[in-house]
């Protein structure tokens, strides 16, 4: 199964069209189930829903043999946690999509950290979509511990101080 | 003014979205501390719930400037009441609202800038800067680009 998500807050119809034109022409042949958020358009080739708990997402994530997505934190942090092959496409301000081109400055430096595979238009999709079936992504090291700890440290020189003071 | 990190009061703000998954990544480091949170949508609340009271402050952004009034009143309203030692943020608009605000009424300020911000600072975190007590970042390169600026490790 391909696990297909747009994230839940706005829609990103050009990526879910795109897939359902894919299947169409037979370039996916596996099942596939989305998470198309508000999305008007309507899959006619898979299953979807608008939005699916946290729980029921990463259920999905993990039952996947691969995931296509936008290029949103959501999905790119839940991919990595369970070593998943990612394909992304950015969502672009130019059509709307999102307030600015951040997703394309995540798919690039993700990309070129060998962590996901990424497509900017979507005729670039049937190609990506071909090199995710052998795609093996890097193992990414989150280190939110680091992160609390250095805050942790601060909090407690902080007090210390005003004990002197 | 004595205080041990279990009396401080810690204020946790953060947009609805990535910014609060990646600020409630660090809560280990707010263990035992008394904290309030202030977010942007009450969809969000259930998540920020375990961490004190939550308050909603609407969302904002820089292209709506009655909407940043409106939010920058609601918080300042909070952080009167609230007086918070400590602001912990990953933005954004909100996020930079809340810093400044806190730091009017001499907390400190401690920003982590969201992991989406791969080639600069968010305009909020290039804001907040100025500041920032602690400001840390998740990409090596942004710590080396800006000075105060420390890198320990990405949160996701």
């Amino acid at each position: 199964m391909i696990f297909l998500t747009v994230g839940t807050q706005f829609p990103f119809d050009r990526l879910v069209r795109a897939v359902d034109r894919m299947i169409d022409d037979g370039l996916i042949s596996e099942t596939l189930f989305a998470q198309i958020g508000e999305s008007s358009y309507k899959p006619r080739n898979f299953e979807s829903a608008a939005s699916l708990e946290k729980r029921v997402f990463d259920n999905y994530v993990k039952q996947a043999s691969s995931i296509i997505g936008h290029a949103g934190m959501g999905t790119i942090s839940t991919a990595m946690q369970y070593d998943k092959a990612l394909l992304v496409m950015p969502r672009l301000k130019k059509y709307g999509e999102v307030v600015n081109d951040h997703q394309v400055a995540i798919a690039r430096r993700f990309e070129k950290l060998g962590y996901l595979l990424a497509a900017y238009q979507a005729e670039e999709l049937p190609e990506k979509i071909r090199l995710l079936r052998t795609f093996v992504p890097r193992k990414r090291l989150a280190q939110p511990e680091l992160v609390a700890e250095r805050i942790t440290r601060f909090l407690k020189e902080l007090t210390a101080k005003d004990k002197k003071g | 003014m004595v205080r041990s990190a279990e009396n401080l009061r810690i204020c946790l703000v953060a947009s609805a979205g990535g910014h609060a998954s990646q600020l409630l990544e660090l809560s280990e480091s707010w263990r035992g501390i008394h904290t309030f949170c202030i977010t942007t949508t009450s969809a969000v609340r259930e998540k920020f719930s375990k961490y004190g009271r939550v308050y909603i402050a609407g969302e904002c952004n820089r292209e709506h400037l009655l909407r940043v009034i409106l939010v920058l009143l609601r918080c300042a309203r909070i952080v009167f009441r609230e007086r918070p030692d400590v602001v912990i943020s990953t933005g954004a608009a909100v996020g930079c609202i809340a810093c400044y605000l806190g730091k009017l009424l001499g907390a400190r300020v401690i920003w982590v800038d969201s992991i989406t911000n791969v080639e600069r600072l968010s305009l909020s975190g290039r804001l907040v800067r100025y500041i920032a007590d602690l400001f840390l970042v998740q990409w090596p390169e942004l710590a080396e680009h800006y000075r105060n600026v420390e890198y320990v490790g990405a949160v996701v």
